[in-house]
């Protein structure tokens, strides 16, 4: 069948976890003919996107610059601490330095519809100025489970800071722009978010979308092949003084236990690694995956569901934002445990990691997680979304 | 129900809380603070997620629904979550306890 080609407009934030699943839709609406482009931080997007691919500015060197110093800062920072600071630090100061570029982008590239990550406010106001449909692509599952319902005080203040952004721009009946009124994009399923069945037909549940760069060379060879589990230790780009101490703590716990472990950490943040670990700055993620047992992660959404979508089991160790949220999840769909971040002990990650590999239970749940992921589609079944808005 | 709803107040319930947030956190971690009625949860304590249900666990286990911890945090602001202290907690816990009509 013959489609007409459509023009969708990718805006992301400068955040690589947030650029990755757009690159595997885009990739999708590619295939079926359609164009399209990103607007955001270009020396984010760059090394992310394949070769000719269009990308608008909207976020400027001097910008980034200004988040990578407040980075030492937010690293000190959790729970109600993490969550102002990234709103009026980093979610509501993005929405303002995009929109220029965003609009700008809308002007030349004339899409048909804007795909705004969910963290982006600027693209979903601008897109309601220029009468075009937007759709949200969440990365993270986390807002699909009312984190906040808790603190209803802090659910309205976060309502606030987007009800205050619309206003600015003279936008009067107020979306929540984080969720789409034409459709909402999620990577991941209720096998692992738990009960979705209550929210309407264009919220689609398309399960991850899998895509990573790149990541050079692995030595292949280190691995032995089934004598004993190999697991996989990441904490994303997260690092400073509290994941030097978590990596030092877990090299302590898998020093005795009879598995081998590939630890993702900048060379010299493990002096000394037991000779069952290999400590490497980048992995190629996706391929060793399939050579792993487990995975010992913050709870970052995409190496969870990477991970997941392997039919594995997890230690997640979450730290800020909607990490915790993740590993509850994780937790509740009985595919791994949750331990702590700042104060883990070698102990408690040792019985922790014993547990997810020792007991059966936890590889199936995460098998069934996996089998939920394939059933839903992941990009293709985005991109097929997407097809029918434009 | 396994609480011991009898068990005299007062003073008591600082050394109550002080005691679960040791249970909690680890007494080699509190080494170098003396955790008091100032002490703040988020920026002192930096108590995580994991550990404020551990310790909400306890005072549920120690009190009883009475305690109503989940009202307590509902009624806060993202400000006054931010700087909640141990003794907002051991003033919230004490008023629960009291006796009704005092």
């Amino acid at each position: 069948m013959e489609v007409t080609p459509r023009r969708f407009l990718f805006a992301v934030p400068p955040l690589t976890g947030h650029i990755n699943p757009t690159v595997a839709v885009a990739a999708e609406l590619v295939k079926r003919g359609h164009r399209v482009a990103w607007v955001g931080h270009p020396g984010s997007l760059e090394p992310l996107l394949r070769p000719g691919s269009r990308v608008y500015p909207a976020v400027s060197e001097a910008f980034t610059a200004r988040l990578q110093a407040g980075r030492e800062e937010r690293l000190k920072l959790r729970g109600p601490a993490a969550l102002k600071f990234l709103w009026e630090e980093f979610l509501v100061p993005l929405g303002h330095t995009m929109m220029p570029g965003v609009e700008a982008a809308i002007g030349r590239f004339r899409p048909d519809v804007v795909v705004s990550d969910q963290q982006v406010l600027a693209a979903p106001v601008a897109a309601r100025l220029s009468g075009l449909p937007w759709v949200t692509s969440a990365t993270t599952s986390a807002e699909f489970t009312r984190p906040l319902a808790a603190m209803p005080l802090v659910e309205e203040w976060v309502r606030d800071q987007i009800g205050a952004f619309q206003l600015h721009y003279g936008i009067e009946d107020l979306l929540d722009l984080r969720f789409s009124d034409h459709l909402v994009l999620v990577y991941s399923t209720g096998a692992l978010i738990g009960d979705v069945s209550f929210f309407p037909e264009h919220f689609a549940f398309v399960g991850p979308a899998l895509e990573r760069p790149r990541e050079g060379g692995f030595p292949w060879e280190w691995l032995e092949t089934g004598r004993r589990p190999a697991v996989l230790v990441s904490l994303g780009t997260v690092n400073g003084a509290a994941g030097a101490r978590f990596f030092q703590v877990a090299a302590d716990a898998v020093r005795d236990m009879d598995l081998q472990a590939v630890f993702v950490a900048p060379a010299g943040m493990v002096p000394d690694p037991p000779p069952n670990v290999l400590v490497r700055d980048h992995v190629p993620q996706l391929p060793l995956l399939e050579r792993m047992s487990a995975v010992v992660s913050h709870g970052g959404h995409n190496t969870v569901c990477e991970t997941l979508a392997n039919g594995l089991p997890l230690v997640v160790a979450p730290i800020r934002d909607d990490q915790p949220v993740i590993a509850r999840q994780v937790e509740e769909a009985g595919a791994g445990v949750t331990v702590r971040f700042t104060r883990v002990r070698a102990a408690e990650l040792r019985d922790a990691l014993g547990r997810v590999l020792a007991d059966e239970s936890y590889r199936s749940a995460a098998g069934r997680i996996r089998d939920s992921f394939t059933a839903a589609g992941g990009a293709a079944q985005a991109a097929e979304r997407l097809e029918k808005l434009a | 129900m396994s609480t011991d709803m009898g068990t005299d107040v007062g003073t008591d319930v600082l050394k109550d809380i002080v005691g679960m947030l040791v249970d909690v956190v680890g007494e080699d971690f509190l080494l170098d603070l003396d955790v008091g009625l100032d002490t703040t949860f988020n920026e002192d304590l930096a108590l995580e997620s994991i550990e404020f249900v551990a310790l909400a666990e306890k005072l549920q286990r120690r009190y009883g629904e009475r305690v109503e911890f989940a009202a307590f945090i509902a009624g806060m602001d993202l400000d006054q979550i931010m700087r909640m202290t141990v003794g907002d907690l051991v003033r919230h816990v004490e008023s629960r306890l009291r006796p009704a009509g005092l």
